[in-house]
């Protein structure tokens, strides 16, 4: 090799993957076991040897940008065999968290939101907006309404859609950003120019992988990890679903929760009362049941956290972040649901918002927390098909 | 220097046992030698030959025994076990258990009695790459050159068919154990190592695939003595071996298995590999490594092996090894850490360097305190107490002499001193 190459190590970002769970990655030695033993890894530049020096030499733009760390599923085989205990599966995963922060649009954000001590900062926030709408819709900041409890009398359809909309276009426009600088930062990096098939092609094979958790089924020494995982990403489908069903009840069937039987309007396109009920039926079973996956899912993951095995991975404060957030949509929307149906007016509404503060933390930060994974793990999957990186 | 001075006392009985008891001995002390083994020499009794200067271990071994024989000062318990020590330095009472051999000192290795016995075992030095029956000569060159029964194999008077056979009334088949008690002023642990069991690292294929050996096997699939008579053929078909490759640290350096660094497979390894290439010109040989250490004066000799064209040495370490089940052919997966990239290769034979264990991992010896990882450390022993050799710390068998003499000169102290 003739040129000479000069590396500038950043050691901030050194100091930042050993808070976000990698303080092992000094102890490699390069032995290049990990690379071999990990089931995903192609057999040209394999991964994760080659991460952890670049770790280790704070090579941080070119790990940012590099489409192997999400090629990572976290099965932790390659921790259970590297000689030194190093954490290769550990280190890729704190990687991956400093990849979302410094890819996520607006990037300071990222960063703020990052941090486990911001969290109260977060829901307090979504709290205060709730409560000025609120005052500005009802005239008062939180008042619990009379009689029956109805959650629109408290927090009126118009307020959800008036700030979840735009939070969800913002999410949007987000996520366009940095997805666009993180494609065109994958198709930077010199080995990979090899970049051929098409955009559509990669993204079809990338959902049906994702489906079927056919790369995920390959871990070993993490099993369990796989169960959790699917259930909770079948949960939020099936809740996500579940929202734009209910969107389109409201402004496609002008049929509004919770979804009187005797509706004139519902009649008039069912035909009858049985048949609404049936179509209503199906609906709530669709997110009810999702609720319930996600709850196990959700329960799951949290077991798998508690009992760590020895060599599975070290939970940093982001992933339990996550967890937590999971588990209470799932608490909260159905201790509302329940807390309606007894009627107890001074718990539901309570409840239903806490409900909606969740809610609103999950989706709104979503481009700057671990959940975002989802977005740029289907990306570099995406590329890494294109670019033949890919292990069947 | 007078002869009512305490008797040294040496355990184990290989290179670093054996120096330790002769150069006390050759400076006028009673020295005792108990060994576990139906022979002396330990662990290079198996080697085929010894870096750096490639000679047969016999060279040093034997002369060794003229001197033991020749000299009354040593006695030797073969066969042999510690069995509790009391008392401190410059006045200990040990113990010590012989085990039967059921063969007297009037066997001349005839051999009559191998010729009508039924029962076969695994060999086991030779690692289980043939049998010998019950009663055999434990090898070629056995110190002392006497036969031994296996008594866990045997089936006793009912059989008795060598008893018959010889001539010299060598064998007793009611030998019982016996034990003797002795006062010494100090002792030397010179226990040694056993290789580390191949079969815990999982993804190497050791016991399961047939033409996984270890280095350990690999001398003895090359020693003239050995099961294959010297050609290197494979376990599976026993086809001559072209194609070979080798795994360094396996299991060394390494928190699942022996964290220390064994010190001497690599240079085992660039050994073995001129055994190859000395045997089949066209042989190739892959030697694949975190990094080689070959210090001091075994530079040269790494030199040398690399210039050999036929012998390529690739940074990696091999972490799969699977079977192609048609022709039992070995194939590995590395990566290739300076040439970027998985190798995938297929081989005849690959040659797991696995590292030494310190005997006394498997179980401690009475007297002596045992570190964690197995190895005896001097610190922290009572006065009297000491430890030499590969039992100490890795090393090779010039290092080992040169400890060994140390602790000669250590436990003679211990003796006048009192
Ligand atoms: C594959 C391989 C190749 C090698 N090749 C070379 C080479 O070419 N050149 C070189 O210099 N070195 C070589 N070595 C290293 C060499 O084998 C060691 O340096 C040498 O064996 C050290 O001798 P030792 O006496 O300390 O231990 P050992 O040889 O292990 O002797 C210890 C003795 O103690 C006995 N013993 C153990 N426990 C007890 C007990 N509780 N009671 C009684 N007796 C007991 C054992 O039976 C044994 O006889 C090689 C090692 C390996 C693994
Ligand atoms: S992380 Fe572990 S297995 Fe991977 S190269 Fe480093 S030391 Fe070896
Ligand atoms: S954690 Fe699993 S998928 Fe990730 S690098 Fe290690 S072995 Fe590969
Ligand atoms: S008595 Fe034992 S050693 Fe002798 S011939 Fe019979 S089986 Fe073999
Ligand atoms: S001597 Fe070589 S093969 Fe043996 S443990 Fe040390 S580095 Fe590994």
């Amino acid at each position: 090799m003739a040129d000479e190459t000069v590396l500038t190590p950043d050691l901030g970002f050194i100091k930042s993957l050993k808070g976000a769970g990698a303080e092992t990655m000094k102890k490699c030695y390069q032995c290049a076991t990990c690379s071999v033993i990990c089931p995903l890894s192609p057999d040209d530049n394999p991964f994760p040897r080659k991460e952890m020096i670049m770790a280790q030499w704070g090579l941080k733009d070119d790990l940012a940008n590099n489409p192997d760390i999400w090629l990572c599923h976290n099965c932790n085989d390659c921790s259970k065999y590297c000689p030194r205990g190093a954490g290769p599966g550990d280190v890729l995963s704190a990687l991956r968290k400093i990849a979302i922060q410094e890819n996520a649009f607006p990037k300071g954000l990222g960063k703020i939101l990052g941090e486990p001590k911001m969290i109260w900062l977060a829901l307090l926030i979504p709290a205060i907006i709730f409560m000025i709408a609120m005052k500005i819709k009802t005239g008062y900041f939180f008042q619990i309404p009379e009689g029956e409890v109805v959650f629109s009398k408290f927090f009126p359809i118009s307020l959800v859609d008036t700030i979840f909309v735009p939070i969800a276009l913002l999410v949007t426009i987000s996520f366009v950003v940095s997805i666009g600088r993180f494609w065109k930062s994958l198709n930077k990096n010199p080995y990979k120019l090899m970049a051929s098939g098409t955009i559509l092609s990669g993204l079809i094979a990338t959902i049906k992988e994702i489906v079927s958790h056919s790369k995920f089924d390959k871990c070993d020494a993490n099993k369990d990890r796989v169960w959790a995982h699917r259930l909770v990403l079948f949960g939020f489908v099936g809740l996500f679903i579940t929202t734009n069903w209910a969107v389109f009840n409201l402004y496609g069937l002008n049929w509004e929760s919770p979804y009187p039987l005797n509706d004139p309007d519902a009649v008039a396109i069912f035909g009858s009362e049985a048949a609404a009920g049936l179509y209503r039926g199906v609906f709530k079973l669709t997110g009810n049941a999702s609720a319930a996956i996600l709850l196990i899912g959700s329960i799951m993951m949290f077991a798998n956290r508690v009992k760590d095995k020895g060599f599975s991975s070290v939970s940093s404060s982001f992933d339990w972040t996550l967890a937590i957030m999971v588990f209470a949509v799932c608490v909260t929307g159905i201790l509302s649901e329940v807390l309606r149906l007894a009627n107890a007016a001074s718990l539901a509404y309570p409840m239903y918002f806490a409900h909606l503060i969740v809610v609103f933390y999950i989706i709104a930060y979503l481009p700057f927390s671990k959940l975002a994974h989802m977005v740029y793990r289907t990306t570099a999957i995406t590329y890494a098909k294109m670019a033949n990186r890919d292990v069947v | 220097m007078s002869d009512d001075n305490k008797a040294i006392l040496v355990v184990g009985g290989g290179i670093s046992g054996i120096t330790t008891a002769v150069e006390a001995a050759e400076a006028g002390y009673n020295t005792i030698i108990v060994e576990r083994n139906p022979y002396l020499g330990g662990r290079v009794a198996q080697l085929n030959r010894y870096f750096p200067k490639l000679c047969p271990p016999y060279c040093g071994l034997e002369m060794n025994f003229r001197r033991i024989k020749t000299n009354p000062k040593i006695t030797v318990y073969t066969m042999s076990e510690l069995e509790s020590v009391s008392g401190s330095e410059g006045n200990f009472t040990a113990r010590i258990r012989k085990n039967p051999r059921l063969v007297n000192e009037k066997c001349t290795a005839c051999d009559k009695c191998v010729e009508v016995c039924p029962v076969e075992r695994p060999n086991e030095f030779n690692f289980g790459l043939d049998k010998t029956k019950a009663i055999y000569m434990p090898h070629e060159m056995s110190f002392p050159m006497r036969y031994v029964i296996d008594k866990n194999v045997c089936t006793g008077s009912s059989c008795a068919k060598c008893v018959e056979a010889c001539k010299y009334n060598a064998i007793d088949l009611d030998m019982k154990t016996d034990s003797v008690e002795v006062n010494v002023g100090s002792i030397v642990f010179a226990t040694g190592w056993n290789p580390y069991n191949a079969e815990n690292m999982d993804n190497l294929g050791f016991g399961k695939i047939q033409n996984v050996v270890t280095n350990m096997m690999m001398e003895r699939l090359s020693a003239p003595n050995g099961p294959t008579k010297g050609k290197i053929l494979r376990p599976s078909d026993n086809k001559e071996v072209k194609n070979i490759a080798f795994v360094q640290c396996a299991g060394s350096r390494d928190e699942n298995h022996l964290i220390h660094c064994s010190a001497i497979c690599c240079m085992a390894s660039l050994k073995q590999a001129t055994y190859i290439r000395e045997k089949a010109p066209d042989s190739n040989v892959s030697i694949y490594y975190i990094d080689l250490r070959a210090p001091g004066k075994y530079e040269t000799f790494l030199k040398k092996v690399d210039e050999d064209e036929n012998v390529k040495m690739i940074k990696g370490k091999v972490a799969k090894i699977e079977e192609d089940s048609a022709t039992g052919d070995p194939v590995l997966t590395v990566e290739d850490v300076e040439g970027g990239g998985k190798i995938h290769q297929t081989v005849d034979m690959v040659v797991l360097a696995t590292g030494m264990e310190p005997s006394l991992k498997a179980g401690a010896a009475p007297g002596v305190k045992v570190e964690e990882n197995g190895f005896i450390s001097l610190n922290g022993q009572s006065g009297g107490v000491y430890s030499t050799g590969v039992a100490k710390s890795p090393g090779d068998v010039t290092t080992s002499l040169q400890d060994a003499t140390g602790a000669a000169l250590k436990s003679i102290q211990s003796v006048v001193r009192r």
